[in-house]
């Protein structure tokens, strides 16, 4: 079991009761436990005993405003709490008029980074039955004893870089926000798999795609995937073959990146829903140092004010392709 | 299962000599829903268009595919020839094995497969067309010209005269243009102002003529016919119906700032109108010169304004207005020589530029119109011309010719000997260029008559000596030295794009040329179409002219607006977008990517979950689509389809080339 985090919860649970009770919201989007104890899921809450069974703990990375839209549709008022991701996550959705503003209540919930169970495993050794956090570091609980460990070292992958872990957006800020935070290996992959040759860079991508069981949970769990019906599901005209074979894989990644492009918020969760281990957020971040160096500095989700790139047209905008 | 006919056309040699014809037809004959396939050694003639329109009843054919030419050149031929016979145009479909196929290549044995490619795909799309019917566009009967210099005002007239109501928008507070700053024109050396001031007036009095000077076009919306026009007229401060034009007010205004119609050699006050002949005769104040507007203080306009016109109050006015065509005559910019280092320019007042001089020979110029040097007021004795400054420069300035500078430094040499008579004139060129009626005559007469010395070669540099301009050149004939102790250097410089000639070009959704000259539609055969339907150019804004061709130009755009206009309806685009509204998510992505605001959202309600659901989409308004298809590319899901080049339509196309080679 991880540590119940008591405190912070009940603050949570505080303000949203009161926000349930006086009509303000009619549906609260949190996280609850799942099957095991590493395990945080999606909670909708419509009433205050409900929140019974509400937690915030290391494994809350469940992006909650993916699940906006269609709550939305039922509900007339949403509540949801935000992670740095899942607020940018919130501004996408409000550029692409899938939410409406005034129809959401944000609770800011700074994120000190989810871990990850497969590194908490692997570094604990034996059987993991629980973990206590202490001061930067992460106490590992096993039948046959205790290991300790640094926290940075146990993220999930898509928190390793993430630069916003404070929420962008918010109604009410619930918690003092996270230090600044740098990135500087963002682009590291890209710019090994940059650096390849035309040849290994495909072998490398379709090592990795020949993976792919098209069970489409990327796609679920991203918050730029907003059609009604997507491209892969129409009959006609068929973009996407039927055949389970490698080629048809890229041709289901390759167009699903390029939809992100310029509107990824880097949230990682493709990649962290992906049960295969495929690392997709390398292409969306191939797409998103793509549109920074032919646009200038562009990032998706941090303000919904700012027209995305490639939805505006500059004089100057470069009209050259870089065939790299 | 349609019935397909497809004709491949010999273009005499054009197609034949690098396509296998009789192999093509055995191919076309295999091909999917393929009844009827033919040939013809000029489909276009109209034995060919016969041949079509016999083959259409005989087989009872649903659909045509033509192997020939661009559809550019040749598709209304056919698609009408098609009407003809009873079949809606769109179910006819162009494989261009022409331009695309036997002109781009040489060996008939890889030639024919791809022609035969081309015509797969094309039959494989016109399986999939469906009819189409294009919308009727009313036409506005106004039409709006962009500048008032002498082709604008030519080109209003002309429309004018023809009957129709045209709008001049001139953002200079007078129209006049260039054509006003000149002394002289050659090679006749009529006065320049002789021969515009009357047309400057009959533009300004004539009836179907409205002068929008001081203003600006804002904003550029809708398509021929059709085009919604923001205009802002900026506020001049004077009310234009109580103002008499009496000229009290710049006389006892206190504030000066250079005048740009003296090309900055001159001052003129911050109430101005920027020559003695302008027309509307009404002064506008310049904010930025303007004491009272600067602190608050002064109003002497005012206060000794007989009819008491100034209005400090007055706001920039946006004028809203529907035009059936419009032409763009914005004229062109001198190039700033500063950047030739050795001509000295800007450093040393007797450097002048051509139209710099050509304000020295003005009565109302800034010297009283006596030539005289603005270092000391002397009268020059020694003028050296340099030709082709930022004209004919790969390196530093413009590639093209400027095609004016031969003549008005002729020109000008000619008017200095009148002016000067002990004067002497040394002229460096690369070519004397004088292509035009009377022109090398004119020209001639310059070195024979009025003793100016050509040189043909180049000037390296200018020093200031004492009071004198040393010339050092080189004769290139002679390969000698050249040292002369001039008065006055005058520079032919570059005629160049106006500087914000882009900024227009965007506005009113036209394209340019590498140096932002306006681009005509065909060089030879469209000169003052471009490629956008209803939008014509005219003057030095295409391409550097002189005043004869300006004239013609503008005469030309002219009858082409009065074409348009004398049509009650046009034809609007068949091919347009449509949305699939159960499948739009409502990004309205395609909204804010459309060029023609024909893209909107719209409230529809759907059954949810055994309710109703109210959620946006978007809807197209056909009218105003163009069938650009950048909707089609943004929308992730396909939702938004173009009519006759829909998504089906294409992968139709892409899968008959791929998949059965």
């Amino acid at each position: 079991m991880a540590e119940r985090n008591t405190e912070q919860i009940e603050k949570i649970r505080d303000v949203v009761a009161q926000d349930l009770l006086s009509g303000r919201i009619d549906l609260l989007l949190g996280w609850e436990k799942g099957h095991y104890w590493w395990q945080s899921r999606p909670l909708f809450a419509r009433s205050k005993k409900d929140l019974d069974k509400l937690v915030w703990d290391p494994f809350c990375a469940v992006n909650l405003s993916r699940y906006l839209p269609d709550e939305l549709k039922i509900h007339s008022k949403v509540g949801v709490l935000v992670k740095g991701c899942d607020a940018r996550a919130f501004n996408r959705l409000l550029q692409d008029h899938m939410v409406q503003r005034d129809r959401v209540v944000l609770y800011g919930l700074p994120c000190p980074g989810m871990l990850d169970y497969s590194r908490l495993a692997e570094e604990a050794g034996g059987n993991l039955v629980g973990l206590v956090e202490q001061n930067g570091r992460v106490i590992l609980k096993t039948d046959s004893g205790e290991k300790e460990a640094e926290r940075k070292d146990l993220l999930i992958e898509k928190c390793r870089d993430c630069l916003y872990p404070n929420p962008v957006v918010y109604d009410q800020m619930l918690f003092s926000p996270q230090g600044e935070k740098s990135a500087p290996e963002r682009f590291k992959v890209v710019e090994e798999l940059e650096n390849l040759s035309a040849e290994e860079r495909f072998a490398y991508w379709e090592k990795e795609l020949s993976r792919c069981l098209r069970c489409y949970a990327c796609r679920q769990a991203c918050p730029y995937c907003s059609c009604r019906e997507c491209f892969v599901e129409q009959e006609n005209p068929r973009w996407q073959g039927r055949a389970y074979q490698t080629s048809e894989n890229f041709m289901f990644h390759l167009v699903r990146a390029y939809h992100g492009a310029g509107r990824c918020i880097d949230c990682g969760e493709c990649e962290r829903a992906c049960p295969v281990g495929i690392p997709l957020q390398e292409l969306n971040r191939k797409l998103i140092k793509d549109i920074n160096e032919l646009y200038g500095d562009y990032e998706a989700g941090l303000d919904a004010e700012l027209e995305p790139p490639l939805l505006t047209y500059r004089p100057d905008d470069p009209a050259a392709f870089s065939e790299k | 299962m349609p019935r397909i006919g497809i004709f491949i056309c010999h273009c005499g040699s054009n197609i034949a000599g690098t396509v296998d014809i009789e192999k093509s037809i055995e191919a076309a004959r295999g091909f999917p829903g393929v009844v009827h396939v033919d040939e013809y050694r000029y489909l276009c003639s109209e034995l060919g268009q016969d041949l079509i329109k016999k083959a259409i009843e005989e087989h009872n054919l649903d659909r045509v595919v033509v192997g020939t030419c661009s559809p550019r050149m040749h598709e209304v031929t056919f698609r009408k020839a098609v009407t003809e016979a009873g079949l809606n145009p769109y179910l006819l479909e162009v494989a261009n094995i022409r331009e695309h196929c036997s002109w781009v290549h040489k060996d008939i044995e890889k030639a024919t497969p791809k022609a035969i490619a081309l015509l797969r795909a094309a039959a494989a799309k016109a399986a999939l067309n469906d009819p189409l019917v294009a919308p009727s566009v009313e036409v506005e009967k106004r039409a709006l010209v962009i500048g008032g210099g002498i082709a604008g005002i030519q080109a209003a007239l002309d429309i004018a005269e023809a009957g129709y109501i045209v709008d001049v928008v001139e953002r200079e507070p007078s129209i006049g243009g260039r054509m006003a700053q000149l002394e002289k024109t050659f090679p006749t050396l009529d006065c320049s102002a002789c021969i515009l001031t009357p047309k400057m007036v009959e533009v300004a009095q004539h009836p179907n003529v409205s002068l929008l000077t001081y203003s600006e076009v804002e904003e550029v919306k809708g398509f021929v016919g059709q085009f919604d026009v923001k205009i802002k007229q900026k506020a001049r401060y004077v009310d234009p119906v109580k103002c008499t034009g009496c000229g009290i007010c710049y006389e006892k205004c206190p504030a000066k700032t250079p005048s740009e119609f003296e090309m900055g050699l001159a001052k003129r006050k911050a109430i101005y109108v920027p020559f003695p002949q302008a027309v509307p005769n009404i002064p506008v104040i310049d904010r930025d010169a303007c004491l009272y507007f600067r602190k608050g203080r002064c109003q002497i306009c005012a206060q000794e304004c007989p009819p008491q016109a100034i209005d400090y109050e007055q706001q920039d006015q946006i004028i809203e207005r529907r035009y059936g065509a419009i032409i763009v005559a914005t004229g062109f910019d001198q190039m700033n020589p500063s950047h030739y280092g050795e001509y000295g320019y800007g450093q040393h007042p007797d450097i002048l530029t051509g139209l710099e001089f050509e304000r020295l020979f003005n009565a109302s110029g800034p010297t009283g119109g006596k030539v005289v040097r603005l270092s000391d007021g002397k009268p020059p004795k020694k003028v050296v011309f340099i030709q082709c400054v930022g004209s004919r420069d790969k390196a530093r300035g413009m590639n093209y010719c400027s095609k004016i500078c031969c003549m008005y430094t002729a020109k000008q040499a000619i008017l200095l000997k009148e002016k000067v008579p002990d004067a002497k004139s040394y002229v460096f060129y690369i070519d004397v260029r004088t292509a035009g009626k009377g022109y090398e005559e004119f020209q001639r007469r310059a070195a024979e008559e009025y003793d100016v010395a050509y040189l043909r070669g180049q000037v390296g540099k200018i020093f200031p000596e004492s009071d004198h301009l040393m010339v050092h050149g080189v004769d290139s004939l002679s390969g000698k030295t050249i040292e002369i102790k001039a008065d006055m250097v005058v520079l032919a410089v570059a005629s160049v794009a106006r500087a914000d000639a882009p900024e227009v070009g965007r506005l009113v959704g036209i394209n340019s040329d590498s140096y932002n000259f306006f681009n005509e539609a065909h060089p030879k055969l469209k000169p003052v179409e471009t490629h956008t339907a209803g939008i014509f150019i005219a003057g030095a804004c295409q391409a550097p002219k002189d005043i004869p061709e300006t004239v013609a130009q503008a005469s030309a755009a002219a009858v082409k607006v009065v074409g348009l206009l004398s049509k009650d309806m046009l034809q609007g685009e068949a091919c347009t977008a449509e949305v699939n509204q159960a499948e739009c998510s409502g990004c309205l992505y395609c909204e804010a990517v459309c060029p023609y605001s024909a893209i909107s959202p719209v409230e529809i309600e759907e059954r949810y979950h055994g309710g109703t659901l109210k959620r946006t989409v978007v809807e197209v308004n056909p009218t105003l689509c163009h069938g650009c298809g950048s909707c089609t590319v943004v929308c992730r899901s396909g939702t938004i389809n173009l009519k006759g080049f829909s998504n089906e339509q294409i992968l139709a196309e892409v899968d008959a080339i791929c998949l059965q080679r």
